[in-house]
């Protein structure tokens, strides 16, 4: 039985998820793009050819040349334009204080517990 | 025969400088997690990883990019590079999509395994012991594998071997009375004991040679025997006649002493930074031998043009001349998809449908890989998730490409491999084109050090993953909370001894199927978590029953696929890879799609038909300031109600 969230008070949704969010989108959408292109030009130029028409682009058969190398050179220029101008900076935060991945306070917890001085 | 039974000086100088680097990381890595606790130490970096760790070590690679890939190229030729090219948005995937929100999330609730992640966003314990539970399954399946590349390769520098192969079954046979007498108790019949009776106290190196001797026996019997049940005899002698392989056992023992040795001394960050250092190497080696193979091909055009070829054959690329080399040693088929079928059988190794799932596969590994998530989680801030990125976009490029370069020339002045025997390219090939080199072979020794290297790197971050789901999200979450850390760093060594031991022993008769397991285990690991590691981080309204819902199916659907094809023999097996652990390829595409699909329905629907989680614990992790209310945390066992 579904149930709806309790009413809150308007909230602000954390910048991380937002950035976050909006930078796995442009990632998704860029994948579905070079999958796109690379299997449908591979598709057309890859398969069902006999070798009489087969030429060479710096040593690389044609369609592999067009179909894989290019989009792969240009998708690690995209990476870099990406990572560089369109991923934002965030801070990540903390570990909250008294856990594992905190120590200060577990070693204090720990002193206590185990008598140690 | 690639190495005669000598040692192989070279590779073996530089399997010793790589393992006496890897024990001096260890021991560097040991200081530096000395700095806070011993779980966040030990197990996480104390989340101090910078770009180039993280960029060289959290994505999917292993002794697979070195040996198994340039071994498919050989085989099937550039249809290969088709099959490996989601590799060109592996990087900006791997990282862009969960990482940053995951280094938040991991600091925000303290995680340090993948496992505390999932029980502290969702306040629930249940949930997190489902995790560590998958993820035990499935790292063990894959370090199994892995240790019988290691030792296999460790085999081959210590004393020889007639293969390089990954593939081939292990051990020397020898054909006894009492295996005769066996195979007559089991019901074989007398003429086809007699038949093979001359073999009686011959020896054999490998199973193949094995294997082709009792053939020739057997297709001297009137009538001939049926190959399926020729191979079924075959099979039962073969079993009957293994004898105790020493020289892989020693093998195994040395790569499983110094990999457990060097993760025991220092955890997360040793296996890290051994992962890092053979990365580096890896591309070392590959630059070195893309030069070293087009150089073979193009003293192999120059002679061809001194013997009379025709003049435009002096003006090809030598990249060109390979290729041309290769396809009239095979067909034009191994210039174009779905590839070269070398055994003549119909194989279809990359039909459309399988080029469309890898473009999946390669990036859903990455994602889902527990390995990769923690390394994700240890980073140091977003500037490092950033420039991995970019690192890794260049790395890869220079990996997968010039490898496939490599393979073709190898094709060229290798033509001839037989079947089965393809694993060995690279190895022969690194032989081949450093023999004329002053110390050549300590030269192709580095070369082939770095699959061995990538083999240790991975089992090393295998072993902290499972030692800490274990230690962490087991012994400390469920049998004793407030264990101290003196105490779980003495049960982190025992755990890691333990599985060493344990790989050891179960390695003694080593797996059958060893790249398909690698596979299965790869993949079902992401047809698990992906799609809940996604609700995990983007989806406010997932609730907890529609986590597990979304594991279990992903889970579900990827085993009974496989179920499907390698139990019940559903489908044709002339797609893909030849093997008989294999899955149903339902309408041509991989299982993992359909996980994918399967889980993120399941997913969706059950979460939307169950209350949503506590508005408290939600805001503590989806909005800018979160509610100032006191939290359900998964410490009290606050199972969410369903």
């Amino acid at each position: 039985m579904p149930t709806d969230a309790p009413a809150a008070a308007p909230r602000r949704e954390d910048p991380v998820l937002k950035s976050a969010r909006r930078e796995a989108l442009i990632v998704f959408a860029t994948w579905i793009v070079a999958l796109a292109y690379t299997i449908t030009y591979c598709a057309r130029y890859g398969y069902g050819r006999t070798g009489d028409d087969l030429r060479y682009v710096f040593g690389f058969p044609d369609w592999v040349f067009w179909g894989i190398v290019v989009p792969w050179g240009v998708c690690v220029v995209f990476s870099w334009f990406f990572a560089s101008v369109l991923m934002t900076d965030e801070d990540l935060g903390e570990d909250p204080p008294g856990t594992e991945a905190n120590p200060t306070a577990l070693a204090d917890q720990q002193i206590q517990e185990s008598g140690e001085c | 025969m690639l190495i005669a039974a000598q040692p192989a000086w070279g590779t073996l100088t530089a399997l010793v400088l790589f393992i006496l680097a890897s024990m001096w990381i260890g021991v560097l890595a040991n200081r530096a997690t000395r700095a806070g606790s011993f779980m966040k130490g030990f197990f996480l970096g104390n989340r101090g990883l910078g770009s180039w760790a993280l960029a060289l070590t959290a994505t999917v690679q292993s002794g697979g990019t070195f040996m198994g890939y340039p071994s498919l190229v050989y085989t099937h030729g550039w249809a290969v590079v088709l099959w490996i090219a989601a590799y060109m948005v592996v990087p900006i995937t791997g990282f862009g999509i969960l990482g940053k929100r995951l280094a938040q999330i991991s600091r925000r609730c303290g995680a340090i395994t993948m496992p505390d992640l999932f029980r502290e966003r969702f306040a629930s314990p249940g949930l997190g012991l489902l995790v560590s539970l998958f993820i035990l399954f499935y790292m063990s399946f894959m370090m199994v594998a892995q240790f019988k590349a290691g030792a296999l390769v460790m085999k081959i520098a210590w004393v020889g071997s007639d293969s390089w192969s990954e593939d081939q079954r292990i051990g020397r046979y020898r054909v006894t009375q009492s295996g005769l007498s066996g195979l007559a108790a089991a019901g074989v019949p007398t003429n086809v004991i007699e038949a093979i009776s001359p073999l009686k106290d011959k020896l054999f190196a490998t199973e193949p040679q094995f294997a082709d001797a009792v053939h020739a026996e057997l297709a001297k019997l009137k009538p001939a025997p049926g190959p399926d049940q020729a191979d079924a005899w075959v099979h039962q002698l073969a079993n009957a006649s293994e004898l105790t392989d020493w020289p892989y056992i020693t093998g195994l023992l040395i790569f499983t002493i110094s990999v457990v040795g060097y993760t025991l001394i220092g955890g997360f960050l040793a296996a890290v930074w051994t992962d890092l250092f053979q990365s580096v190497m890896m591309w070392v080696g590959v630059v070195l031998f893309l030069i070293l193979a087009l150089r073979g091909v193009a003293l192999l055009q120059e002679r061809e043009v001194a013997n009379g070829a025709p003049p435009r054959v002096a003006q090809m690329n030598t990249l060109e001349f390979a290729n041309r080399r290769a396809i009239e040693k095979t067909s034009s088929d191994f210039a174009f998809g779905p590839g070269y079928d070398g055994r003549h059988q119909g194989r279809s190794f990359l039909p459309l449908g399988l080029a469309f799932s890898f473009f999946w596969i390669w990036v859903f590994a990455g994602l889902g890989s527990p390995a990769g998530i923690v390394r994700i989680m240890a980073c140091r801030s977003t500037v490092n998730i950033r420039r991995s990125i970019y690192l890794l976009g260049l790395y890869n490029a220079f990996i997968y490409i010039p490898l496939a370069m490599i393979s073709i020339c190898g094709r060229a002045l290798i033509p001839d491999l037989p079947v089965g025997k393809t694993d060995d390219v690279i190895p022969m090939l690194a032989m081949k084109v450093t023999s004329a080199l002053p110390f050549g072979e300590f030269v192709s020794g580095l070369i082939l050090a770095a699959p061995f290297g990538a083999v240790m790197a991975t089992v090393s971050s295998y072993l902290v993953v499972i030692a800490s789901g274990l230690v962490r999200d087991v012994y400390q979450r469920f049998v004793r909370p407030f264990a101290t850390s003196r105490e779980l760093e003495i049960l982190s060594y025992g755990v890691m001894t333990t599985i060493g031991v344990i790989a050891v022993v179960t390695n003694l008769r080593p797996v059958d199927y060893l790249q398909a397991i690698v596979v299965f285990s790869g993949t079902g690991a992401a047809a698990t978590f992906c799609i809940p590691m996604l609700m995990l981080v983007f989806w406010r309204r997932a609730t907890v029953p529609g986590m597990v819902a979304a594991l279990l199916s992903g889970a579900g659907t990827m085993l009974g696929l496989y179920y499907l094809g390698g139990v019940l023999g559903w489908g044709t097996s002339l797609i893909g890879e030849a093997t008989k652990f294999r899955p149903y390829f339902l309408l041509g595409l991989d299982p993992l799609l359909w996980s994918l699909a399967v889980s993120l329905a399941a997913g969706v629907v059950v979460s939307l038909l169950t209350r949503t989680c506590d508005e408290a614990l939600l805001s503590k992790y989806f909005d800018a300031e979160p509610a100032e209310t006191v939290l359900p945390t998964a410490a009290v066992a606050a199972e969410v109600p369903a």
